[in-house]
């Protein structure tokens, strides 16, 4: 077997579970890892100022998840990419490559909905 | 060091979006070297010799703006809130998630330029190519807005 069809494989696999992973991560907070650029501190995991002092400290010491959304999406991606180049060749016949276009989609509509407390404000 | 970073950081978004640009078009009206129009000139390029380009200055930009972005969250995001820019602030936050989900989809498009996916016809590649098209022009958008939006709509 060559690079290219295992590449391919990776590819396809890691597009769709990226995108799908990371809108999980951003719905139900699953943030490798919380960023305090005031301080210029990385926790890992997902804290919350307000949590674990004062509610203040949320103004004072925001949080920044995205970095850790991101993460979690590309790990789960690495993990979902590696474990589809292992799968027999023939499997991939039954995988649309369309998905790894359509789950984007699908993903930054789920953003859009994911958002929109910011416009109801 | 914050505002050298940002500049930097449109300038290779300027370069990104320009070679972004001429590929959706390319792919999806594809035009003869020999045309007369600016925009059938615009259009006539070989799609697939933009991929490589395209990889590295969307990481690139996408480095440079994470960097960026905690000078945003400290210095400015403050002052949006204060301020009520709560549907701008809503944008960002939307180009922050279009990003990285462009971010997770460069294997898959840099792949499908190189060898194009069995009976696709270059469908998947262009596709892709539209998203990231999308994705750019979202964030370059709506980047300018943030940036000048104490004199935008103030």
């Amino acid at each position: 077997m060559t690079f290219a069809p295992i590449f391919r494989r990776f590819a396809l696999a890691y597009g769709t579970g990226f995108a799908l992973i990371y809108v999980i991560a951003r719905a139900r907070g699953l943030a490798l890892l919380t960023v305090y650029p005031s301080f210029g501190i990385v926790l890992l995991g997902m804290h919350r100022s307000r949590d674990v002092a004062d509610p203040a400290m949320d103004f004072l010491a925001p949080e920044m998840w995205w970095y850790g959304w991101t993460a979690t999406a590309a790990l789960g991606a690495l993990v979902i990419g590696s474990l589809a180049t292992l799968c027999p060749a023939r499997w991939a016949r039954w995988f649309w490559p369309g998905w790894v276009w359509v789950a984007p989609v699908l993903a930054m509509m789920a953003c859009v909905y994911l958002t929109i407390p910011w416009f109801r404000q | 060091m914050a505002t050298a970073l940002l500049i930097l950081h449109g300038l290779v978004a300027v370069a990104l979006l320009g070679a972004i640009t001429h590929q959706t078009l390319a792919a999806w009206t594809p035009s003869s070297a020999r045309t007369r129009s600016f925009f059938g000139r615009f259009r006539a390029v070989q799609p697939a010799g933009y991929a490589n380009a395209v990889v590295g200055l969307y990481v690139g930009t996408a480095l440079l703006g994470a960097v960026v972005y905690l000078y945003f969250e400290v210095d400015i995001q403050p002052g949006l809130e204060r301020d009520r820019h709560w549907h701008a602030l809503g944008f960002f936050d939307l180009k922050e998630d279009f990003v990285a989900i462009g971010f997770g989809l460069l294997p898959a498009y840099w792949i499908s330029w190189r060898r194009p996916f069995a009976g696709e016809r270059g469908r998947t590649g262009a596709a892709l190519t539209t998203i990231l098209g999308f994705i750019v022009w979202w964030s370059f958008l709506v980047g300018h807005v943030v940036n000048d939006i104490m004199g935008f709509g103030s």
